[in-house]
């Protein structure tokens, strides 16, 4: 119940915070998008053995952290259950790939422990980026920017759709889990008996609240056709953003700045 | 202007006809009660009359146009609809957003919707609540912010359904004001028959399937026996007076 309740008020609150956030808010959504999408593909094209090159990445993260006023902290835990899988995942690489490379004291460090460093910190990366976007830009805003890639219409409206739907079906599930435990007050979980008919209401009540809520949209003039037609275009400020963003993401991609400074300091 | 001609609706799938040979006329700027005990049909008239339900046999007219497919964008941006259930009106994060969807939607500029938007919150009397998050309102809060949700539309014909259900007497009373300060078309429809004596002119009573009582609400509220059998009480105020 509390967790339910705690995914719902993190949704809300992504909302409110994209909708309410001066600085980074005043950047086109769709250079934001753009700016993730390839700071996503130039992380993910980082051959799996480069942890330094993967370690360099995390500047960016840490840019946007700072201009778009969000917290890594914040941002890891509430992710940590994604971040948790996929740390289990990467689990096999330090059991496929054995060979020692270096000792750090007496611990030998495997090929396969960098590996699965790497693929850990890219997919941390990964999912940071995207959350980062989420946070600064509103739901509708990614639609506009979706827009402006020619994404069909239909799709853009499925993207907007699912993420609303996902609070209609979150508040249904706390509803129907409150009002059963009012009548079953003694038990911890819920009693396998019921969980047919319990998943069959919630199935049936969300559709159904899901559906009110896209006609509440209609009545107030909601259609895919008009709504998704982006108003403004990219201003100079964000194209300027646009533009050292990707200078700033191929130096620290192609770049070995680490081992430059190293250099010069030695 | 609103006309119903022998219509006739059942819900998908559901043998049980919900409303049989409605038949009535609302001229522009009339003020119009519907009333009548649970699950008689009063939010499926409102339904019917939006387009959120097109199988229906008869004819529904607004303002002279057929509701059906081609004509509903037209007719919905002339009528505002507050739901029963608020929580369905409203899915922005903020009460701002919010009531800016519409205006927005309608492709007004940005200096119009802004002054759509806090027109309708002020005449609400809610502007405190504008940058609240929707889900932290209490209901009647809520209540208050889907009433300004149309108002920002400025539509011709407003429909409420259930306007005061979760509304405190103080709310109660102010939303009664603003009611009857608007202009326009109106419809009402409520259980709170002493909301209905004090705000419409006119009203029709349905039960079972069909349209028993149209006309002066005055007549109908006073009529005891007519709205008991329809699982209806005088209104409060009629009540003390009696005594
Ligand atoms: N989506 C639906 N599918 C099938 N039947 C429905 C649906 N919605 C309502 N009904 C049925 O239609 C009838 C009329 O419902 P409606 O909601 O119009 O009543 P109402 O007069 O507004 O009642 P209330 O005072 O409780 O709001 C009820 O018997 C109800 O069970
Ligand atoms: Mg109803």
């Amino acid at each position: 119940m509390n967790k339910i309740d705690n995914a719902i008020k993190t949704i809300h609150h992504m909302d409110y915070q994209a909708n309410y956030n001066t600085y980074f808010k005043k950047i086109h959504p769709f250079v934001k998008l753009l700016t993730t999408i390839i700071y996503i593909i130039l992380l993910t094209s980082i051959n799996k053995y480069h942890l330094v090159t993967t370690l360099a990445m995390s500047i960016y993260l840490i840019l946007i952290s700072i201009i778009g006023d969000v917290s890594i902290k914040n941002a890891i835990k509430n992710l940590k259950a994604v971040l948790l899988l996929l740390g289990i995942l990467g689990i096999a690489n330090p059991i496929l790939e054995t060979n020692v490379i270096t000792y750090i004291g007496i611990i030998p460090v495997t090929i396969g422990m960098i590996s699965m460093f790497t693929l850990l910190l890219k997919g941390i990366f990964a999912i940071l980026a995207s959350y980062f976007l989420i946070l600064t830009t509103s739901i509708e805003e990614i639609c506009f920017a979706l827009k402006m890639t020619h994404m069909p219409n239909i799709l853009i409206t499925v993207v907007m759709l699912i993420y609303r739907y996902m609070i209609v079906f979150l508040k249904e599930v706390q509803r129907i889990w409150v009002a059963y435990q009012m009548r079953a007050p003694k038990q911890k979980g819920v009693q396998y008996k019921a969980w047919g008919s319990l998943i069959g209401s919630l199935m049936l009540r969300s559709i159904d609240r899901a559906q009110t809520v896209y006609e509440s949209m209609e009545l107030r003039g909601f259609h895919p056709d008009t709504f998704f037609i982006p108003k403004e275009k990219v201003d100079k400020k964000s194209w300027t953003y646009c533009f050292f963003i990707l200078i700033l993401l191929i130096i620290l991609r192609f770049i070995p700045i680490f081992e430059i400074i190293g250099n010069i300091c030695i | 202007m609103i006309e119903l001609k022998e219509v006739s609706f059942s819900y998908n799938g559901s043998k049980r006809q919900t409303l049989s040979h409605m038949d009535f006329k609302i001229e522009e700027g009339e003020s119009v009660g519907i009333i009548g005990a649970n699950g008689a049909g009063k939010s499926t008239i409102l339904k019917l009359l939006v387009g959120l339900e097109l199988n229906y046999q008869g004819s529904i007219m607004i303002n002279h146009l057929k509701v059906e497919k081609k004509n509903l964008q037209e007719i919905r941006q002339k009528i505002g609809y507050v739901f029963q259930d608020s929580d369905s009106q409203l899915f922005m994060p903020t009460v701002y957003e919010d009531v800016a969807f519409a205006p927005r939607n309608y492709g007004f500029s940005k200096e119009q919707v802004d002054k759509r938007t806090t027109q309708a919150l002020k005449s609400i009397g809610i502007e405190e609540l504008q940058d609240r998050q929707i889900y932290r309102l209490s209901g009647g809060e809520k209540k208050l912010a889907s009433i300004a949700t149309v108002l920002s539309m400025k539509p011709d014909i407003l429909i409420f359904d259930e306007p005061t259900i979760a509304l405190d007497p103080r709310n109660r009373r102010r939303f009664i004001n603003i009611l009857n300060s608007l202009n326009g078309t109106k419809i009402v429809t409520s259980h709170d028959l002493d909301l209905i004596y004090d705000t419409c002119d006119r009203t029709i009573l349905i039960a079972d399937r069909k349209m028993i009582f149209d006309g002066d609400t005055k007549t109908i509220l006073q009529n005891n026996d007519l709205l008991e059998s329809n699982g209806l009480e005088l209104p409060l105020s009629l009540q003390k007076r009696e005594r």
